[in-house]
């Protein structure tokens, strides 16, 4: 066990981070074709006073994981919760995360961040997730039809597969942790990516390392940013229907560079409305066609700099006004009063993907002002995105809580205010469609 | 209308490899050589309509010529429909030999990481023979190792096609996925039937995934001439902890 350091001295600066966190999951054409749920999930939370965490995770298709979906949304809970006990643990130990000192040391190192996130996160997620999927098991044990799928010997947890992709934003630290395959991608201010996640010579894009695995604690692969020293404007979370549905095969560059330059162009009401897109093109028949899940971690003070025009982000108050999908989703204007709810996430319908407009690379888009010059937009071509006040996007969520029945979605919130899209885990409370998992073969779903 | 913006490169299929090594040695000669022409003709259309009909995969395709000396007739991975439109006759060579190593070692060199998308499917590998390989000894087992060490090429589905009874000899059963057995076509008549059924493996692999179960099922209802038990393996999470990655 990591020893946390002693706490700062109270005058200590404190490094402030909010984030922001957009989730969306779509599920695959082939999947829908094969009448088998959306066996990925995502979830985002808050993590200590000013972080967030966000976690996807993508249940194992063959008939052997026959509950993977299940799987997959108890990764990202789990995930999530451990993310923010580790942000409890940290948040009463300000020295790790002190300023540098005079002679330009950090307090703490991203060596010792790893290994915290090695001795305490990993094993921590691995041990419930296993205690979570037996449970499971005794709460509702394998049908006859299920048991007609598992191989002869196969461990309870099998039947669960899937990888996990965490990430942590914490007070000027990035935390990744990662098993199985899937993108971590982060997008500097400068359109450069990182992928700071290492790489695993075992993910030959063939076959994939899993929770389920022999030993998955060897088998997750972890990485700590420090975010002052190499700022981010975003970080991406995608499992691997969003990566096998890139023409490019070093994408992440791609994504990164166009990326940098929506955030400096575009506010994150935008990106918000984008976003299901992207995972519903990825997750298309002329994509991947298998589900695909993203979660996407802007840096709030990157985002204001547009967004904060009209709302309060990248303020302390980190609650966005939720935003329908302007040109796919019908806005549906509720009668009912206004609530005062925070708005957490939104629901988006599920709907065919609309034909994107690719970017040209790192070109401006311009018009014609009256006078022949050349100006600079910032605005997309419908440039008006409807705004809702507070009550109706409350009303919204109250709506997606209702009937959990749409696959695609995107969770659109500040830092930590629970932004669980349709898709992602949320024991308890919202849970996406695929959670009423049925075995194959009752044709069910 | 809010226009959607994409970032990166765009989105397409998942390219699947199919890759074709065609027997041209000096006893495919005449009556033989006609029907394996006439055969990859065939199996052309039902790819295409394959294609057309499935969600996943953009098929492309390639053709190794193999005698003496491998050479590849159709190089560069063409959409198979485009193939189809195009097609030439293969010709055998005269006193060309089946020396299957160096061709093995070929189609390992194109399935090499290096030259193969990441976001590639299995890839598919059909080998079409007459006789046994007639390689120096060693040549053919350094060539097979070469194509089963790169991960593509291990975990291709690999179909054999073997041109009269005397050509289904152990070395095939080496070469092909264990699943899967040789498909025989006892005379040139049969040939076209063989690479229709040889089409419909490829075609299957995405739908079943890993379960080459159901895959060597399909094989054998599509083949009735095969009734052989083929191993199916399994790969349990003691044994390394993969899992088999499909959609």
């Amino acid at each position: 066990m990591t020893n946390l350091p002693a706490a700062a001295p109270p005058d200590q600066p404190r490094r402030t981070h909010s984030w922001l966190v957009l989730t969306a999951s779509e599920r695959g054409a082939s999947h829908v074709a094969s009448k088998a749920p959306n066996q990925d999930a995502v979830a985002a939370e808050r993590a200590g006073a000013e972080g967030a965490v966000a976690a996807v995770a993508d249940g194992h298709g063959h008939s052997r994981h026959l509950r993977s979906a299940r799987g997959s949304r108890l990764a990202v809970k789990i995930g999530c919760q451990v993310a923010q006990e580790l942000a409890d643990r940290l948040g009463s130990a300000d020295a790790i995360f002190a300023q540098p000192d005079a002679a330009g040391t950090p307090a703490a190192t991203a060596e010792e961040l790893t290994k915290l996130a090695e001795e305490f996160l990993v094993p921590a997620v691995v041990s419930r997730w296993r205690d979570a999927v037996l449970a499971d098991v005794k709460a509702e044990p394998f049908t006859e039809a299920e048991q007609a799928l598992r191989h002869a010997g196969d461990d309870a947890g099998i039947a669960y597969g899937s990888t996990l992709l965490l990430a942590m934003v914490l007070r000027g630290w990035l935390i990744l942790a990662q098993i199985g395959d899937g993108d971590v991608v982060g997008v500097q201010a400068d359109g450069r990516a990182i992928e700071p996640v290492p790489a695993d010579p075992q993910l030959d894009g063939l076959v994939t390392t899993s929770l389920c695995g022999a030993d998955p604690r060897s088998d997750f692969r972890v990485a700590a940013v420090d975010t002052t020293q190499h700022p981010l404007l975003a970080v991406l979370l995608a499992t691997d229907g969003y990566g096998n549905a890139q023409v490019v095969d070093r994408w992440a560059s791609a994504f990164s560079e166009d990326l940098a330059w929506m955030l400096k162009d575009r506010d994150v009401n935008w990106l918000a409305s984008q976003l299901p897109s992207w995972a519903a093109r990825c997750a298309s028949s002329d994509g991947s066609a298998d589900d695909t899940t993203v979660a996407l971690l802007i840096s709030a003070a990157k985002a204001g700099q547009r967004a904060g025009q009209d709302s309060d982000v990248g303020s302390e108050e980190t609650t966005i006004p939720a935003v329908p999908h302007a040109g796919t989703v019908p806005v549906q204007v509720p009668a009912a009063p206004p609530s005062t709810e925070p708005v957490t996430m939104r629901q988006l319908a599920h709907r065919p993907a609309p034909e994107p407009v690719m970017l040209e690379r790192s070109t401006p888009r311009r018009k014609t002002t009256p006078a022949g010059e050349q100006a600079v937009s910032h605005e997309p071509a419908t440039t008006e995105i409807p705004k809702v006040r507070q009550g109706q996007a409350g009303d919204d969520r109250k709506r997606d809580s209702g009937h959990g029945g749409d696959l695609g979605g995107a969770g659109l919130g500040g830092a930590g205010l629970g932004g669980a899209g349709p898709g992602g885990a949320g024991p308890g409370g919202d849970e996406p469609p695929t959670t009423e998992w049925r075995p194959p073969g009752t044709g069910a779903r | 209308m809010t226009e959607t913006l994409m970032p990166g490169g765009g989105v397409a299929r998942r390219p699947l490899h199919f890759i074709v090594m065609a027997d041209c040695s000096g006893s495919m000669k005449g009556e033989k050589m006609q029907a394996l022409n006439y055969a990859l003709r065939s199996m052309l259309p039902h790819l295409v309509d394959w294609e057309r009909d499935q969600l996943q995969a953009q098929l492309l395709i390639r053709i190794l010529s193999f005698a003496s000396a491998p050479q590849w007739y159709v190089a560069d991975p063409v959409p198979v429909g485009q193939l189809s439109a195009h097609w030439r006759n293969l010709e055998y060579v005269p006193m060309g030999r089946s020396n299957m190593g160096p061709a093995f070692r070929a189609v390992g060199e194109a399935l090499s990481p290096d030259r193969l998308e990441r976001r590639a499917l299995r890839p598919a590998i059909l080998l079409v023979t007459d006789g046994l390989p007639t390689d120096p000894p060693g040549a053919f087992e350094s060539g097979l190792a070469s194509l089963l060490e790169m991960a593509a090429g291990r975990s291709a589905l690999r179909l054999a096609v073997a041109i009269g009874r005397d050509a289904n000899s152990e070395p095939l059963d080496r070469f092909r996925s264990p699943e899967v057995p040789v498909l025989v076509a006892d005379g040139t008549d049969e040939i076209a039937d063989r690479l229709v059924t040889a089409s419909i493996a490829v075609s299957r692999m995405s739908e079943v995934g890993v379960n080459r179960g159901a895959l060597a099922e399909q094989l054998n209802i599509a083949d009735p001439a095969r009734r052989s038990q083929p191993e199916v393996p399994t790969r349990q999470a003691s044994q390394g902890g993969y899992f088999e990655d499909i959609l």
